[in-house]
């Protein structure tokens, strides 16, 4: 073992043990809010649509026109509450909504801005703790949970001057699309708002609705099997799955120990660079978060770089193309995916590159998820003993958590370092970034990925999925910045639900037990 | 060894749950909208379908904790279990460990 290696160990056991004490002398996450990043955000140029209508603004628009007070956070927020009232019966993307608090609190930010998203609403996935307000996680068993003090990441934004103004829907527990805990669909795609059939991406479907609903300028997640990038790529928005670590997941109903991350849900790639900004660094409740690399300059990273008035990338770049991202989809998919790596090769800067899996690739990412699932049933032990019907549709992934011997759950820990020194020594030793097929062998290893738009099929947004290696999520975000100043699909908001064909929540249709193990994170 | 049958699966699985103090009795013996907990059915035949494999034809082709426990870090030559012993020792954080000991 090396020096480096204990001392961080050490740092990272004094790590617990310190909010270990933090948190018996004082439940709040204020000491991890007030190690928070404050950075200066960028003006940025203003579209006409986001003037005429500030929910039309991006993160980074909205903060730029409030700053020069071209905007008030009350018009902002009530705009966005005028929103939630007229159109959420149909999308159905909050569980919980904090409008007279969030009106509150722009009326403060009006008065005295208190930091970079002074003003700003958010849409907060309904696992974070959010003081006061209940976190259910879409559950029977958090129905009544009122938490006192905030998420480390709730705390961030909140110190930073963002306003809370709901609790975004989810799977029950984190695992699925956004259902009611006996499994009644919730949240739409806000592309499709009539059509409760249409994917919307789980779990953390309520933030991406509202945020492409234009219900919240920006939201939070969580990911474990793809929550953050896949409902971004099916609501064309940008989400940012953060490396493991980089950002405090203390005050977050686990599903998975090891594959829980926090991250931004976000219109673009500069709002998502914004978000992780604030939300990242190190937190003395997570030991997880502590010793590691520090912070890069995420919203340098995000700004395009031009060069003679032409995009290019800000490093040159290999993008890695996998055997299967040209095979394995619709041929819809594979159109828009051709066309993403033209442009993309056309950057100067950007070079995609093919590159191969290993051997082990489709058991090692395949039947070995499911090691995950001794990690959800440890610490909701007391619940299943109680009572396994309290965990409604989703219980039985629960269940097999229980089915798994412990030396079975150590093969697949060695399986991880295993799979890590592949992708480090053999996919990404021939790239920088690879693009991914699905999220779930990057949430295995904790690797950063970010998902965004790259066009439609039918009316319904297509994205895709870009991983990069640990700590790395400056290099993700130079690149989607470069593609995005040379598109548009991130400025295309969907159109409004008609309000006469708002369905009533016993008309959506229900996920039974076994779909929802199905297609659980 | 085959596969054990889905008489003694179940034999396995209740015992099992029994330790875990887990009660499936506790589930609908039909659809339950109110929980939309599955039922006990369902539940045995998930929990069947995960330790040995879905059922074609009769039979069933291998489950969860077979491709697992099949499987160990590679090594080549005659002590290749001996070998394979000393490769990949568990990470729970993989990517947390590329920083703590500066691996990449």
């Amino acid at each position: 073992m090396s020096r480096a290696y204990s001392r961080r160990i050490f740092l990272a056991r004094s790590g617990a043990v310190t909010a270990a004490a933090a948190v018996a002398a004082a439940p709040t996450a204020a000491r991890a809010a007030s190690l928070a990043r404050r950075p200066v955000l960028p003006d940025v140029p203003v579209r006409k649509e986001a003037i005429s209508d500030p929910t039309e603004a991006t993160l980074a628009e909205a903060a730029t026109l409030l700053r020069h007070r071209r905007l008030t956070a009350v018009r902002l927020v009530q705009a966005h509450l005028d929103r939630i009232t007229a159109y959420d019966a149909t999308y159905q993307a909050y569980v919980t909504v904090t409008g007279a608090q969030a009106l509150a609190a722009a009326t403060e930010a009006d008065r005295r801005p208190s930091g970079p998203l002074a003003g700003i609403p958010l849409c907060i996935k309904d696992n974070y703790f959010t003081a006061g307000v209940r976190t259910t996680a879409n559950s029977f068993i958090f129905d009544r949970f009122v938490p006192a003090y905030d998420a480390t990441s709730v705390a961030r934004l909140k110190s930073a001057g963002g306003i809370v103004i709901g609790k975004g829907q989810m799977g029950p527990l984190a695992t699925t699309r956004a259902t009611t805990p006996d499994g009644r669909i919730t949240t739409v795609n806000a592309w499709t708002p009539t059509d409760p059939s249409v994917d919307p991406g789980g779990s953390s479907t309520g933030p991406a609705c509202a945020v492409a609903g234009r219900m919240a300028t920006s939201s939070i997640g969580t990911q474990t099997g793809g929550s953050i990038v896949l409902p971004s790529n099916q609501q064309n928005l940008t989400g940012l799955k953060p490396t493991m670590g980089r950002t405090s997941i203390y005050g977050v109903i686990p599903l998975s120990f090891t594959r829980d991350h926090s991250g931004p849900l976000a219109r673009d790639a500069m709002d998502a660079a914004i978000m992780l900004t604030i939300l990242a660094g190190p937190d003395p409740h997570d030991p997880r978060t502590l010793g590691l690399p520090r912070v890069p300059d995420l919203i340098g990273a995000a700004t395009p770089v031009r060069r003679n008035g032409k995009v290019r990338l800000r490093r040159a770049t290999r993008i890695g193309v996998p055997p299967d991202y040209l095979t394995g989809a619709s041929s819809q998919v594979i159109a828009l995916r051709k066309a993403f790596l033209a442009t993309l090769d056309a950057v100067p800067g950007a070079r995609t590159v093919e590159i191969s899996y290993p051997a082990d690739w489709s058991l090692l990412t395949g039947a070995f998820n499911d090691v995950r699932l001794a990690e959800r049933t440890e610490p909701f032990r007391a619940w299943l003993q109680k009572d396994p019907t309290l965990f409604g549709v989703s219980l039985l992934s629960w269940l097999g958590g229980l089915m798994l011997s412990g030396d079975e759950w150590v093969t697949g820990q060695r399986a991880k370092t295993h799979l890590l020194r592949e992708v480090l020594d053999g996919v990404l030793n021939d790239c920088d970034v690879v693009l991914q097929t699905g999220p779930v062998p990057f949430d295995i290893l904790g690797l950063p990925e970010i998902g965004f738009p790259i066009g439609f099929d039918g009316g319904v947004p297509v994205g895709t999925i870009l991983g990069g290696g640990p700590y790395e999520e400056d290099r993700l975000l130079e690149v989607v910045a470069a593609y995005q100043a040379v598109t548009d699909w991130q400025w295309r908001r969907p159109a409004d639900p008609p309000q006469a064909r708002v369905m009533a929540r016993a008309a959506r249709p229900r996920i039974d037990a076994v779909k929802a193990a199905a297609t659980s994170a | 060894m085959g596969i054990p049958s889905d008489d003694e699966l179940d034999a396995f699985i209740k015992a099992r749950l029994t330790l875990a103090g887990v009660d499936l009795n506790r589930l609908p013996e039909s659809p339950d909208p109110a929980t939309g907990a599955p039922t006990r059915a369902q539940a045995m035949e998930y929990l069947r379908t995960f330790l040995a494999g879905a059922k074609t034809g009769g039979v069933r082709s291998g489950g969860r904790p077979a491709a697992i426990n099949t499987w160990r870090p590679p090594a080549a030559g005659d002590d290749s279990a001996a070998l394979s012993q000393q490769a990949d020792p568990p990470l729970e954080y993989p990517s947390i460990s590329t920083a703590w000991t500066d691996a990449r």
